[in-house]
């Protein structure tokens, strides 16, 4: 195991050595290497500027020095300028500017020497510059800075055109000052999937991205949640154009720590795989051999059709990797460490097909539906621990279910206020055997009031959970006591459940948007269950109430600001929950 | 009678004396422009045109026209006098203040310029003159009619550092969200359309993973962008019951109303006290 472990160290470091050096020399520049007296990253603009002394050295060896420099990340242009030096193995021109432009595959350029002309550069072909070619107007143009903070200050930058810029010695504006940072890096492309990360949830994370490539990025993070408090983590991207792997340790410095794993390729046009690995270990120290460990392990398999989908989807759990925690000889006792139902691999699979939505009628009241079928097993959880009325429980339960949503588009009653419907069936076989029905019928009444920046909606809705046992329908659902005991209080009504569940609410909600930067969320909900639902055992609160307020303070900082009432269920009122974003 | 036709002879010559800069005696071209560099006897401007210098320019403040110790060098600003008698550029007066274009730039000394003209025509030059106008942009997000009512919907943009909750839209009926933004004709970025995290994303209608959509905010007064979600990532639909404790609702899994209110926990927990390992399913964090 620590053999495989540092194996896997080894692996991953070569990788990350590999992918932040890996060579470029294809037309148009993959890279450029800025070095300059004072290298300056604007955040709000995505411009690149360097002042004095500056040096460009473009992917393909060629050099570009000069006294200033700037670059456009999202428009993908670059200008040197004052006292311009073009040196490489077939070109050396001195000139007062050079403009490139990666995605034209072209570079302009203002020699100096005799009469002053425009030479034009097509692709890496620098020993023939075409004269006196029409460039564009504004190819020399320097970006209006004024009033703008530099995000990053630094010594040197290598941009990977439309994909990320790693800063070398970097000092990066935050809460008011700037901190040092050896590395930063700045993802910029249009590549979301260098920001999708394998971390759970938390109550505060900040990254420091410090090595990319242009298929990579390494960033460590501080995180606190409430079950690690505060703790480092690390994850690593590398993408290509469609596919993905991120890998991700977190908590880095706990004892409690996960490793994940998430890729994703997409093999045709048509047919996609991702995959999700997990080991959950109980490890001191970094390397150290983890005392236990379990794994969890997810393949999902896709393959898209014209307006539908059909997936295959695989989990499974292999509780003690490392073999049986200490003390345990008897793997049909339960302990508190140790429940008997995980000493196999439980194991999940389904196959599902979803349908894109189909219309049933046409005209002016459209009706649409929206099919979905699968069959599935689940092995071993279930059978182990059995259920009361089926013992011993049988190791593999498999279900097959067919459902549908069928609804209206918006329904325009008049030119602000609209009505939809919809009515979503599902219902489930399974082997062991029962059959259980889902319903939830809502009707949506909403409205736009642009002038006084208002929204609302009101929606009423029914949900349906049946639970159909035949004639074991006693015998899975047996009388249970009446009253039920719990630290919030005592309560009654339970004994007339005989798996037959309802739920009817009525939701409205009102927003309020003055202006982009302010954003008021009121939303007002009341449940009424069958069965009444048991503060601290089951159930939802029947009175909800949410408010939500998003501020933005300034460009870098946006409040959210989100409470939620619960008017006195399970001794909840008031539950406060604090967002504060800082976006750069 | 011969001294009317003299009269307007020597009108006209008066007039065309005045109307040509270079006839006027004493009468300099005046221009701003921002600063490439000085090289060669000739001074750069970002329009790309060059200009030659007379021997000894005067170098001026730009506002005071008194001498400076600024030097001429880029992205300066500078007022140019051009002599156009001798075809140079006498007097440049510096600022490193942010002038305004001069909107005469291209009538009055463009044409003076001693850069070559163009001779050849560029054809991957292309684009449409976009003035930078403000326009109200309205994003309309259909959702698939199984989206929880109390769930938010976000649009999480490049621009934004793909920050998953980047610009919130508000439930306007029981399918669609919206929001409107302003934004300078011209600008463009890639976006998705999220639940708040990078584990609910919009899919494409095959139900595969999409590429970003791409946006431009074109020369008009107001602009909509619609987009139909074909289905959430994470919207496995009702779909596999996982292996996991409590994941079948029975009598003895009594909470058939999920997500949305306060549950027991499940019975069995695996082997260390910590979490169950399953898929992250709370919103995650962009690296920065």
């Amino acid at each position: 195991m620590l053999q495989m472990r540092i194996s896997f160290l080894i692996a991953l470091a070569t990788a990350l050595v590999a992918s932040a050096t890996s060579p470029a020399s294809a037309t148009p520049p993959t890279s450029l290497d800025v070095t300059a007296s004072a290298v300056n990253f604007y955040y709000n603009r995505f411009i690149v500027t360097a002042d004095g002394n500056v040096r460009v050295r473009l992917s393909d060896g060629t050099v570009v020095s000069g006294e200033t420099f700037t670059m456009d990340l999202k428009l993908n242009r670059y200008l040197v300028a004052g006292d311009v030096h073009l040196d490489g193995p077939t070109v050396h021109e001195t000139g007062a500017a050079f403009a490139g432009y990666p995605d034209l595959d072209r570079s302009y350029f203002l020699p100096a020497s005799g009469t002053p002309s425009r030479a034009t550069y097509l692709g890496i072909d620098w020993a023939h510059p075409v004269a006196n070619r029409e460039q564009p107007g504004d190819a020399f143009y320097f970006p209006d800075l004024t009033g703008e903070r530099a995000y990053i200050k630094a010594d040197g930058a290598r941009i990977v055109p439309k994909t990320n810029v790693l800063f070398d010695m970097a000092r990066v504006y935050t809460a008011g000052v700037y901190l040092p940072a050896p590395r930063y890096v700045v993802t910029f492309g249009p590549n979301s999937h260098y920001y999708e990360n394998a971390f759970a949830g938390g109550r505060l994370d900040v990254g420091v991205p410090f090595n990319g490539s242009a298929h990579s990025l390494t960033a460590l993070h501080v995180r606190n949640d409430a079950f690690n408090g505060t703790y480092l983590a690390f994850d690593q991207h590398f993408v290509w154009d469609q596919d993905w792997i991120v890998f991700g340790v977190d908590p880095l410095t706990q004892e409690q720590r996960q490793y994940n794993l998430i890729g994703y390729k997409r093999w045709s046009p048509k047919f996609e795989s991702r995959l999700f690995l997990q080991e959950s270990a109980a490890q001191a120290g970094i390397i150290n051999r983890p005392t236990n460990a379990a794994g969890f392990a997810q393949l999902q398999l896709t393959g898209g059709f014209r307006g539908s989908s059909l997936t295959y989807t695989q989990d499974n759990y292999y509780q003690y990797l490392l073999g049986l925690p200490h003390g345990i000889t008897d793997l049909n006792v339960s302990t508190p460490e140790f429940d008997t139902r995980w000493k196999e691999h439980p194991t999940d699979a389904s196959l599902v097909f979803t349908g894109g939505p189909t219309p049933l009628t046409h005209g002016s009241t459209r009706l649409l539906l929206r099919p979905r079928a699968g069959i599935g097993w689940a092995h071993d959880i279930y059978g182990e621990g059995g259920y009361p009325n089926e013992q011993p429980g049988p190791p593999t339960v498999s279900y097959r279910y067919l459902g549908g949503s069928l609804y209206t588009p918006a329904i325009n009653l008049t030119r602000s206020l609209a009505f939809t419907a919809s009515y979503d069936r599902q219902r489930t076989w399974y082997s062991l055997p029962h059959q259980l029905d889902n319903g939830d019928l809502r009707l949506t009444l909403g409205g736009v009031r642009e002038r006084q920046h208002l929204r609302a909606f009101v929606a009423y809705e029914i949900k349906t959970i049946d639970d159909y046992w035949g004639s074991a329908q006693l015998a899975a659902y047996t009388p249970s006591p009446d009253i039920s005991v719990t630290p919030f209080g005592t309560f009654s009504g339970q004994a007339a459940f005989r798996g037959l569940a309802t739920s009817r609410g009525y939701t409205s909600s009102v927003i309020y948007t003055p202006t982009p930067s302010f954003e008021l969320n009121l939303m007002l909900s009341r449940f009424y269950d069958t069965p009444a639902p048991v503060p601290g055992l089951y159930g939802q609160p029947p009175w909800q109430f949410a408010a939500d307020l998003r501020v933005r303070l300034s460009r870098q900082i946006l409040l959210d600001l989100g409470r939620s009432y619960y008017f006195n269920f399970a001794n909840e009122r008031w539950t406060p929950q604090f967002v504060i974003q800082f976006t750069p | 009678m011969t001294i009317r036709p003299l009269a307007v002879l020597l009108a006209s010559i008066a007039l065309a004396a005045l109307a040509l800069p270079s006839l006027a005696q004493g009468e300099l071209v005046r221009f701003t422009g921002q600063l490439l560099d000085v090289r060669n006897g000739y001074v750069y401007f970002t329009t790309g045109d060059a200009f030659k210098l007379a021997d000894t320019p005067r170098i001026a403040d730009y506002d005071t026209g008194k001498p400076t110790t600024l030097k001429p060098r880029a992205k300066l600003f500078a007022r140019a006098l051009f002599d156009p008698a001798t075809k140079q550029v006498v007097e440049l007066d510096l600022t490193a203040r942010h002038l305004a274009p001069d909107v005469a730039y291209a009538a009055v000394a463009q044409p003076l310029a001693a850069t070559r003209p163009t001779t050849e025509r560029a054809p991957e030059i292309v684009g449409v003159k976009l003035t930078g106008k403000e326009v109200a942009v309205a994003f309309l997000v259909t959702v698939p009619p199984t989206t929880p009512l109390n769930a938010s919907v976000y649009i999480s943009t490049d621009v934004s550092g793909w920050n998953p909750q980047a610009i919130k839209l508000d439930r306007i009926d029981g399918n669609r969200y919206r929001a409107v933004r302003r934004f300078a004709s011209g600008t463009k970025f890639a976006y998705r359309v999220t639940r708040g995290s990078w584990n609910s994303v919009a899919v494409g209608n095959d139900g595969l993973q999409a590429p970003a959509l791409e946006y431009v905010t074109k020369e008009v007064d107001a602009q909509e962008a619609r987009t139909d979600v074909f289905a959430w990532t994470d919207d496995r639909g009702n779909a596999p019951q996982g292996a996991q404790p409590g994941a079948v609702p029975t009598p003895y899994n009594p909470n058939p109303f999920q997500p949305g209110g306060i549950f027991p926990a499940p019975h069995a927990s695996p082997p260390g006290g910590f979490p169950t390992p399953r898929p992250p399913s709370q919103p995650n964090q962009p690296p920065h």
